[in-house]
């Protein structure tokens, strides 16, 4: 369970970063973004991808070092797929993303 | 030199990509393919196919190391060298083994092998000769045929060149964040770029860190002297002294019974209260120069060096063992040799290696079909073009599409050659040269986009004979696999079923592409100089 919210955090981190990027944004929501947005969007991704790369250094040390690469690849792989082919699915996307870290969060606070 | 530092990158990523880039996906290919080498040998067995890991693996590992010294015992009382090979989760089976006798003039007469069935004790059908993973992996950095030591030069000098490559091209490229995510798909030449620059972002720490620790892993074959400075026989000295258990004794022929098993594995679990055993070696045995080397799994730790004890085989006494600390320079080449070699990583990021080595590989694709396109692009409609394009087009046909056949065919000739066949190994390996061989030479009349068309094709038949043939000659096949859990199987096949998705992708994007007009190309700014570049 720890690796999938490594894993979604991360790549919620991107998704952010990708967001941040006004033509990105302009695909997804139609509407220009705000330099304040792109601000909070690029604010939130570090926090996101530093969270991500601390859970996986704590728990698997050295390991989890070359974990968060394969994290991070995978991440701009899929986001990559979204956003230049199903730009459409980016906000469902986002939705199960978020939804998938908050459940997998819960579940390593309880356990 | 020319007359920008960012032009002077350009043309020096560009060059230095260009001259090896075949090599490179060769080297790229076995290595990404090795990262399974256990998994693929294992499917290249067939009659391992029903072995499990034991549920109480470890618990089992003491009564394994003695009933295989005393099956040697029996077997092979006379033999230079014994061995048990415990079963490990990617290695499901043990492994009893004795050297066979030397012919004249020989230091090692190659190993027989018993395989046992690890849950209920009994000998398993022994299985077919072959390589299995270990040839790609072999490949990676021998590249067969050629010399040892001077394919490991070539290579040596290719990762140079591409770790250059790799940092120039980070200097070029300018928007590296702004083009994270993006790829233009339709646009002709922009597409092909796009590409180079996707898959070589996405892994980028990965591209960088395993050509660096590749470089790494042959360090003393390239810089040698600060060994040779410091000890008399030069790196094997270092060696010797850096791993104390790699010190060999003298032979004797003077007999001297073996120590009782349990007194050596009595101070293997003092030493190591949880160890996870890999091999129980015994050297000479039965001799007054007898030794005994146990090693155990490293596990999930950032670390290439296995634990290893070494000890007398007569009084059971401890004569080596590898340091529990050690020192900083140690902890550095050890770490690096671990990140490049993966034996560390668990199913996971195994396959997010793989996944990078994937990347890697079309990163080297694309870079190289680039060159040759923008090249055509820029031709006029009657110029005859240079040998020097002619040269690059047909070595990429032949590479590019040329390494996915013979790979399969290596697959294919391992399931269809007698099993009775002899030097059956070889013969799997010929198969494959030869066909990668048949396809360079289709490769050198004709390059054009009908023949790309055409191999697609034969890629995407060779993936899904594999496998079909499976299913034909074992009594697995992929929904078997998933029935029985057995993932590793289950996950070859599936591979070889997406690479023919993908092969039809392509063969389909082609006759799209053969049938509509040119695609106008925009260059950018980057683009224009490199073609200027090039002009000049």
């Amino acid at each position: 369970m720890s690796e999938i919210l490594q894993f979604s955090l991360c790549l919620f981190a991107f998704n952010c970063f990708a967001l941040a990027k006004f033509n990105h944004y302009r695909d997804v929501f139609k509407v220009r973004p705000t330099q304040t947005q792109s601000n909070q969007f690029v604010v939130v991704a570090w926090i996101s991808i530093l969270l991500s790369l601390v859970l996986s250094v704590v728990e698997y040390k050295g390991y989890g070092a070359l974990l968060f690469c394969g994290y991070m690849a995978l991440s701009v792989l899929i986001l990559m797929i979204f956003y230049s082919f199903k730009t459409s699915w980016v906000k469902a996307m986002s939705v199960i993303n978020i939804s998938v870290i908050l459940f997998s969060g819960l579940f390593f606070a309880i356990y | 030199m020319k007359d920008s530092f960012f032009r002077s990158m350009t043309w020096m990523h560009t060059w230095v990509g260009l001259l090896v880039c075949w090599l490179l996906y060769l080297i790229f290919f076995a290595g990404t393919v090795s990262f399974f080498r256990d998994e693929i040998t294992l499917w290249s067995k067939p009659a391992l196919h029903d072995a499990h890991v034991p549920q109480e693996r470890i618990g089992l590992q003491h009564q394994q190391i003695i009933a295989g010294v005393e099956y040697l015992k029996t077997v092979a009382p006379e033999s230079n060298r014994w061995g048990i090979y415990l079963p490990s989760e990617r290695e499901p089976w043990l492994i009893y083994a004795y050297e066979k006798p030397r012919p004249e003039g020989k230091r090692f007469g190659g190993w027989n092998d018993y395989y046992i069935n690890p849950e209920t004790g009994a000998p398993i059908q022994q299985p077919r000769e072959t390589k299995g993973g270990n040839f790609f992996y072999r490949l990676h950095f021998d590249l067969h045929y050629i010399d040892v030591r001077t394919a490991r030069w070539i290579v040596c000098f290719a990762s140079l060149f591409m770790l250059v490559a790799l940092i120039s091209g980070v200097v070029i490229h300018k928007r590296i964040f702004k083009d994270m995510f993006s790829f233009r798909k339709n646009k002709g030449s922009r597409s092909w770029l796009d590409g180079h620059n996707v898959s070589s972002v996405l892994a980028l720490p990965f591209h960088i860190m395993i050509t660096y620790t590749g470089l790494i892993t042959l360090i003393f074959m390239l810089f040698p002297y600060p060994a040779m400075t410091a000890y008399d026989n030069g790196v094997r000295g270092l060696f010797n002294d850096v791993l104390p258990t790699n010190v060999r004794t003298q032979s004797s022929a003077e007999s001297a019974p073996l120590v009782a098993v349990e007194t050596v594995l009595d101070q293997v679990y003092t030493n190591w209260p949880n160890a996870d055993i890999t091999q129980f070696a015994i050297r000479d045995p039965n001799t007054a120069s007898a030794t005994i080397t146990v090693r155990a799994a490293t596990g999930t730790q950032v670390r290439d060096q296995t634990p290893t004890l070494l000890f007398n085989g007569v009084d059971g006494s401890l004569m080596a063992k590898t340091r529990d600390e050690l020192s900083a320079t140690e902890v550095f080449y050890d770490s690096l040799t671990a990140l490049h070699t993966g034996r560390l990583a668990n199913p996971l990021l195994r396959w997010l290696y793989f996944l990078c080595g994937v990347a890697g590989c079309v990163m080297i694709a694309t870079g190289c079909i680039m060159w040759a396109k923008r090249i055509r692009e820029r031709m006029k409609k009657d110029q005859v073009p240079s040998f020097g394009l002619k040269l690059v087009e047909g070595l990429n046909l032949a590479t590019l599409m040329g390494l996915p056949v013979a790979t399969s065919a290596f697959f294919i000739a391992n399931r269809l050659l007698p099993i009775t066949t002899a030097e059956r190994a070889d013969k799997e390996i010929l198969v494959f040269f030869v066909t990668w061989l048949a396809v360079a030479l289709f490769a050198l009349f004709k390059r054009a986009k009908q023949q790309w068309i055409m191999l697609a094709w034969v890629n995407c038949i060779a993936c899904i004979s594999i496998s079909l043939v499976n299913a034909l000659t074992t009594n697995g096949n992929l929904i078997s696999y998933v029935l029985n859990s057995q993932w590793a199987l289950f996950s070859f096949d599936l591979m070889c079923l997406i690479s023919a998705v993908l092969f039809i992708v392509q063969a389909k994007k082609l006759r799209t592409q053969l049938h509509a007009p040119t695609a106008p190309f925009r260059a950018n700014r980057a683009g224009k100089s490199n073609l200027r570049e090039q002009n000049t």
